[in-house]
């Protein structure tokens, strides 16, 4: 142990930490339990996916792309048809714009509650985890229900979507909501009256609207900060024009409020699932989109559970795209932590971690590291000379 | 109260120290983490899970770390369960009477119950990892918290016994009013100072998962970490007998033991999954302003009670 005085005492959280449900690495320096700076290195878990896609077709990049992350699938394979869509010149059936709507609130409803459940684990309310996840089960069992699984729904095609609604299913559907309903106004209250949830939320890691406009926040994290931002509301696509959703913010900016915002946006996804069920546009499924996409580049930006994700697609009028590039919304939210997390105790930066709703895997990507000017980023012909020698 | 003789060594390895102890211990902490599964909604372990923990934990191989003090590092476990198992032996348990009493035996029992909390919080600063240093900071600190109200909440009977001694206060509760309803405040400090001693939730800041791991015993694996818990257990069942003891109209058989000590674990048990952790700041502030002064209040009552209103009263 080093005893040597004025020097820092670091807790390292990652990337292996009962904490952590993937791997991240956080490096808090503490005096006593009270934090006095934070550092976040990512990357551990680059899977490669973008340049892999500059080797598939189209049809199999949706199914990579559905593979990003395994709790939003459903908005990356919508974000990546909509800019696929765009490139082809292809306009959806509205049967199939009110399908995609549908699928992702249900997939915002399992999101929310699975961090629901997380978020009180890290704060030591097992309960409360347990509770949450087992409700969570109803929503899945929808989602199985009307697309076969329970996690990769892959409810989307180019041009379209795969399943229909029958009327069964908006049976079931409508069924589990009330059951769903019921138990988010119960968590509701737990988040807002429960004395010790309270003391561990209210007033911890507050972020200023100002800081989260200049970090970039986006998302449920940025709306708790009163940060007007929400994709579905400023720039409406696949059904949202057609069923619009009411943008919750809040501006107190602490974890409570973040907990508020995420469980109201509950209680909207379930108005916007009835309002589908009850209107949903007749007509077909899927449009014809031709096999070539013809050349151009494009951006596609949807809301996903954890806030804007953005993709963007260059074709070069062959049937395998040129560049995909995919910026999820976890990696615009870490900001938030590092700069929010000096002064708080040891003990709050577990919920301030997850109070972004992070999710590890999605947003790594390659690193280019530059230090004193010389630039050590690699090219794709030294990655591939190090894959041969490190393997050989 | 019952009152077997039995001789020293059977008392002190068989029964009620030792063996019987030990079992009756993974027998509660069965009970618990079952109460709590189900409060939680979750299936819990099956009957023979404890059992089958410290088993396997005692088979596997004790690393010790580097940095670390070797004889500290193997002995503070030891000291830790032998601490408890002393303990016990000058507590009712199982509704006989005490192994071993003396004037004064409540103060050294509660004194061989903080040794425990006291060689974890040792074990932790021994060791150079980090979250056991955490942790072995927060042990302590927790100590220094809760023992004091804890202490005031296990007074109140004494004083109202006019005896420092548990098996003469036992008496003293098995033939008046339940000590839970004429000192209701004692009680509750007392059953909150003892899951805050035993490091339950909400007052698991000490061994917070989330955030330091294993807190103070991070680094503890194979027959010290067995040990370790196993401690834990025997503690959770003096604690349990103790305040179950004082507050609940004493035990006089064994059958008001396990029917009183059961229905004190079941309140433990709901507390436990009721609440959010607690910060350790929290903690103190929970412990210094409102447990101990409670704990005074009270103490001021009943001395107040005793020695000046009850003669005025019943002269």
């Amino acid at each position: 142990m080093d005893l040597e005085p004025n020097k820092k005492f670091v807790v390292p959280i990652g990337p292996q930490h009962p904490a952590l449900k993937e791997p991240g690495h956080f490096e808090f320096a503490v005096d006593g339990e009270i934090v006095t700076g934070a550092t976040v290195r990512l990357g551990f878990v680059h899977r490669g996916i973008e340049k892999s896609a500059e080797s598939r077709t189209y049809v199999q990049n949706l199914y990579l792309m559905e593979r990003v992350c395994g709790i939003c699938s459903h908005v990356h394979g919508t974000a990546f048809t909509i800019g696929v869509e765009h490139l082809a010149g292809v306009t959806v059936p509205p049967r199939a714009n009110a399908i995609r709507v549908l699928v992702a609130e249900l997939e915002r409803i399992h999101s929310h509650m699975l961090w629901l459940g997380v978020a009180a684990h890290e704060g030591g309310f097992d309960t409360l985890f347990m509770y949450s996840w087992r409700d969570r089960e109803k929503v899945m069992d929808i989602l199985e229900e009307i697309s076969g699984n329970r996690v990769h729904y892959s409810a989307n095609v180019i041009g379209g979507v795969k399943f229909d609604i029958s009327e069964e299913q908006r049976g079931k559907i409508l069924s589990s909501l009330d059951f769903l309903e019921e138990r988010t106004r119960h968590y509701l209250k737990v988040v807002n009256e429960d004395e010790t949830f309270l003391g561990r939320t209210v007033g911890v890691g507050i972020m200023t609207r100002e800081q989260a406009e200049s970090l970039g926040a986006v998302g449920p994290t940025a709306r708790a900060s009163g940060v007007e931002r929400d994709i579905r509301v400023d720039a409406p696509y696949a059904g949202y024009e057609q069923f619009p959703v009411r943008m919750i913010t809040d501006t107190r900016g602490d974890l409570h409020a973040r907990f508020v915002v995420r469980i109201e946006e509950l209680f909207e996804a379930y108005r916007v699932i009835r309002e589908i069920l009850d209107h949903m546009p007749e007509g077909e499924l899927t449009a014809r989109v031709p096999r070539r996409i013809p050349a151009g580049e494009t951006i596609s930006r949807v809301e996903a559970p954890r806030g804007e994700l953005l993709y963007y697609i260059k074709s070069n009028g062959t049937d395998m795209p040129e560049r995909v590039k995919v910026r999820t919304p976890s990696l615009c939210n870490w900001g938030s932590i590092t700069s929010v997390a000096v002064g708080h105790k040891l003990a709050d930066m577990p919920m301030l971690l997850v109070g972004i709703d992070p999710c590890f895997s999605c947003n790594d990507r390659t690193i280019t590291i530059k230090s004193a000017g010389v630039d050590l980023g690699w090219t794709w012909e030294d990655l591939r000379q190090h894959g041969i020698e490190a393997y050989r | 109260m019952n009152n077997i003789s039995l001789p020293p060594l059977v008392a002190l390895l068989v029964f009620p120290g030792g063996l019987f102890l030990m079992a009756l211990g993974l027998a509660y902490e069965y009970i618990d983490r079952k109460l709590v599964a189900r409060f939680q909604n979750r299936l819990g372990p099956r009957w023979f899970q404890p059992l089958a923990d410290l088993v396997k934990l005692l088979a596997k191989e004790e690393i010790i770390p580097d940095g670390v003090h070797r004889g500290l590092f193997i002995i503070l476990p030891v000291i830790a369960v032998a601490g408890a198992l002393t303990a016990a032996l000058y507590t009712p348990l199982a509704g006989f009477m005490p192994a071993y009493s003396f004037p004064g035996d409540l103060v050294v029992t509660l004194y061989l119950l903080s040794v425990m909390t006291l060689s974890m919080g040792l074990a932790g600063a021994n060791t150079a990892d980090r979250f056991s240093l955490i942790g072995a900071t927060r042990t302590l600190t927790q100590l220094f918290s809760y023992e004091a109200p804890f202490l005031l909440a296990l007074l109140g009977p004494a004083i109202a016994a006019g005896s420092w001694q548990i098996s003469t206060i036992n008496l003293y509760a098995e033939n008046n009013r339940w000590m839970i309803f004429t000192q209701p405040v004692g009680f509750i400090v007392a059953i909150i100072g003892l899951m805050g001693k035993l490091e339950l939730p909400p007052f698991d800041a000490p061994e917070a998962e989330t955030e330091i791991v294993a807190g103070a015993l991070t680094e503890y694996s194979g027959r010290g970490y067995a040990l370790f818990r196993l401690g834990k257990d025997i503690e959770l069942v003096i604690g349990l007998t103790l305040v179950s003891a004082f507050y609940l109209g004493g035990l006089a058989n064994p059958l008001e033991f396990l029917l009183k000590t059961l229905a004190l674990l079941l309140v433990v048990a709901a507390l436990q999954s009721l609440f959010a952790r607690l910060r350790i700041d929290q903690t103190v502030g929970l412990w210094w302003r409102a447990g101990a002064i409670l704990g005074l209040v009270q103490l001021a009552v009943i001395i107040a009670g005793s020695s000046w209103l009850r003669p005025l009263l019943f002269k």
